[in-house]
């Protein structure tokens, strides 16, 4: 039984390394947050451990798009983040929303990094979560965070290729493969 | 194999009462005792206590000790809180303070809020751990080291992180990161540890054992003292060996007020109970129930949101250490005060239309106390904390709310304890009464309160939540006293906020959209939060029939605590 699952896992994350691997994103990259949470904080770091030429902005807008080929975006709501950014959750929600459309009429790939787990589910996360999943060219997710098929359902329907991993640090590696 | 013993334990500690979390308005009951905390392993450790043969102050003590190693964000051995006790037999009140005080060299330090919030400087002598053993010691019954077995082992063994530790650990990752410590304990590989992640504190083991064996000598004084003060000193910090050995918690009354009836024992001063007495003085002057509850009345939320301006604007003012400054605690006490207070709401109309334009009164009047023309300040809005209620069979009762100040306090772990930041509590206005001082005591917003019918406990309650604590407690009071509510009702109703230093009015979308137009109409700026958020507090509740004497419990579904009872 063991073997069979390690096997069907195995083929799984064949599949999607595969699928992942159809497309290739350029630098620079842009790294911006949905939800204003810190986690975005963190895939600064994971890039940076990655050597991507990689900007961060929080609050990026469409003219901050100016010179990247590739925008990672970040989901996960915060009212904390979103107190200090000083905006309201709608105002988040439409910053984000213009930002997509922005990176969609340029052709710059979306790649969307869910590093969270169950703390950026649900709630006032899933929102952000969405729009984000289903604009994306190529999501990392942490499992955690897809326990419910959240991610998975969106990667299916909209035919996007999909990375699980365990753990945050070892998001590092498939996003870094994405770029290679 | 660990994590399943753990399911186990917690799985078993559930079965003792099947009051379960969320699914009911039905709350928690029992007969022979109540607990209600944050964590289930902090509540399954007062009920062991209970089950021994222990009081509600040991119970108490040993879920303190315990949240401290379970909940890291909110309290620990680094931080301090205070303790509101109801000896049922005796008739008897108490009131333990045993938040932190500023270090004699407190005034030396360049200290700035914000830039320096998560540093070794915003450090205050932590008073934790001599609360604990003051109570215990003056209260207790059961030995020590029987009281910290479940901390003890809970930081050696480890236990598995739930999701609001989990959140709270991604959401405060600079300040985990701001010390390399702090960081191996919550992060793994350099990042956050997640839901379900067993989480070891080997160290704060090592330190609840001294504890357990040499009393407060075991943490002020000897290796253990030096070791906290050398490494806080080699952070920037400034505490000192004689800050740590002469630290005392302090045995006073609580602050006494009345409600519609009801005795309200609470925190004294320079902690809040004086401002939930106001603020329910100023409600009673008005027939809350004949207007309806704030979910469904716009008359009845402005009401209330006024009267929280105004008790803001009478805290700023006037709280402070009563060792430094003269508070005026029976004119802010005083019916007619409250009643002259109340009389200046414009019930119609946000009115003067900013909330930071509320004036202070003049409580003065009512005690002959000369008030102080200063400047007032806003405390940090981000205030972490936790709160726990217990009742043991004798209905002798402890409300304990305790505190690192933000969320992992100053993020300095040193010799295996996090450090608290209440340094940030304190005004840096040389004019106001709550002006950092050598060894003061800053004001704070921790009120954990019990209210007495005829003499006998009825509501034991308190909140963390910075400075929505006051306001949380004063709707939960009024959700049972003028609504009849129980207390999980009372628990996950709709909550709202505004003070003094807040440009809007924060509501919980359980207030009715119509309820939103209305006070937008009236001048309000509304800020809404789905469903129900930890911003406005996580408050833990029991509540004794006055009739049956049966207890019932409620835990915050805002946070991820428990109510258990048998």
């Amino acid at each position: 039984m063991k073997a069979r699952i390690s096997t069907i896992v195995t083929i799984l994350i064949f599949f999607f390394t595969v699928s992942v691997q159809a497309q290739t994103f350029e630098q620079p990259v842009l790294i911006s947050s949905a939800g204003q949470s810190a986690d975005v904080k963190l895939v600064k770091m994971l890039a940076q451990r990655q050597g991507l030429d990689a900007t961060t902005i929080l609050m990026a807008k469409p003219a901050d798009l100016t010179g990247f080929k590739t925008l990672i975006i970040v989901p996960g709501f915060s009212s904390k983040g979103l107190g200090a950014a000083g905006i309201s959750q709608q105002e988040e929600m439409e910053r984000v929303q213009t930002l997509i459309k922005s990176a969609n009429d340029l052709k710059i790939p979306i790649v969307m990094l869910h590093i969270g787990g169950n703390a950026r589910r649900k709630g006032q996360s899933d929102a952000f979560n969405q729009i984000v999943a289903e604009n994306s060219k190529a999501m990392v997710v942490v499992r955690q965070g897809d326990e419910d098929g959240f991610f998975t359902g969106i990667s299916k329907a909209k035919n996007i290729p999909l990375t699980l991993v365990d753990k945050i640090a070892e998001t590092a590696t498939p996003l870094g493969n994405l770029f290679k | 194999m660990r994590k399943l013993t753990l399911y186990l334990i917690l799985f078993l500690v559930l079965i003792v009462n099947t009051g379960v979390r969320g699914q009911s308005m039905s709350p928690t009951t029992g007969r022979n005792g109540m607990v209600a905390t944050a964590h289930p392993l902090a509540s399954a450790a007062a009920v062991e206590m209970l089950k021994s043969g222990g009081n509600a102050v040991d119970a108490a003590v040993a879920a303190a000790f315990t949240i401290g190693v379970v909940e890291p964000d909110g309290s620990g051995l680094g931080g301090g809180g205070g303790m509101v006790i109801y000896l049922k037999d005796q008739q008897k009140s108490i009131f333990i303070n045993y938040y932190g005080r500023s270090s004699e060299n407190a005034s030396q330090v360049d200290f700035k809020s914000g830039r320096d919030s998560y540093t070794a400087k915003a450090i205050e002598v932590p008073g934790t751990v001599a609360g604990l053993l003051l109570a215990h010691e003056k209260f207790g019954s059961l030995p020590l080291k029987k009281i910290m077995e479940p901390a003890i082992k809970h930081a050696e063994d480890g236990f598995a992180i739930d999701q609001t530790l989990a959140k709270l650990i991604l959401d405060n990752i600079d300040n985990i990161m701001s010390d390399s410590v702090t960081a191996s304990v919550f992060l793994d590989d350099g990042f956050p540890r997640m839901e379900g992640e067993t989480l070891v504190q080997k160290e704060l083991a090592r330190v609840l054992r001294g504890i357990a064996e040499k009393g407060r000598k075991g943490f002020y004084e000897g290796k253990q003292a030096e070791a906290f003060v050398e490494g806080i000193q080699a952070r920037g910090g400034v505490l000192t060996l004689k800050d740590f050995s002469s630290y005392q918690a302090e045995i006073t009354s609580p602050m006494k007020g009345t409600y519609r009836g009801y005795d309200v024992l609470t925190s004294n001063v320079p902690q809040s109970g004086i401002s939930l007495v106001e603020g329910l003085n100023m409600l009673e002057n008005f027939d809350l129930k004949a207007s309806g509850h704030f979910s469904e009345s716009a008359r009845t939320l402005h009401i209330m949101a006024e009267v929280d301006k105004l008790i803001y604007a009478d805290r700023y003012q006037y709280l402070g250490d009563p060792d430094f400054v003269t508070v005026p605690v029976k004119g802010l006490s005083s019916k007619e005060y409250a009643l002259q207070r109340f009389n200046s709401i414009n019930q119609s109309k946000l009115d003067p239309p900013r909330y930071r334009d509320a004036e202070y009164g003049d409580p003065g009047v009512y005690e002959n106390n000369l008030t102080r023309e200063t400047v007032r300040e806003p405390e940090p809005a981000e205030g972490h904390t936790t709160h726990l209620s217990v009742i043991d069979k004798d209905g002798n009762a402890v409300a304990l709310t305790q505190t690192l100040g933000l969320f992992f306090g100053s993020g300095q772990t040193v010799s295996g304890v996090l450090f608290n930041n209440a340094m940030t509590n304190f005004s840096y206005n040389v004019e106001n009464v709550n002006y950092i001082q050598n060894s003061k005591r800053c004001r704070t917003s921790i009120t954990p309160t019990i209210i007495l019918k005829n003499g006998d406990p009825f509501l034991i309650l308190g909140s963390p939540g910075a400075s929505r604590i006051i306001t949380t407690l004063i709707e939960l009071v009024v959700n049972v006293i003028d609504f009849g509510m129980n207390v999980n009702e009372a628990n996950l109703a709709p909550r709202f906020y505004c003070q003094k230093f807040e440009d809007y009015l924060h509501v919980e979308s359980g207030i009715k959209p119509e309820v939103c137009e209305e006070l937008e109409k009236m001048g309000h700026a509304i800020k809404i939060y789905k469903g129900i958020d930890l911003f406005f507090g996580g408050a833990q509740i029991i509540m004794v029939d006055p009739v049956t004497g049966e207890y019932s419990g409620s835990a915050d579904k805002r946070r991820g605590g428990i109510a258990m009872g048998y």
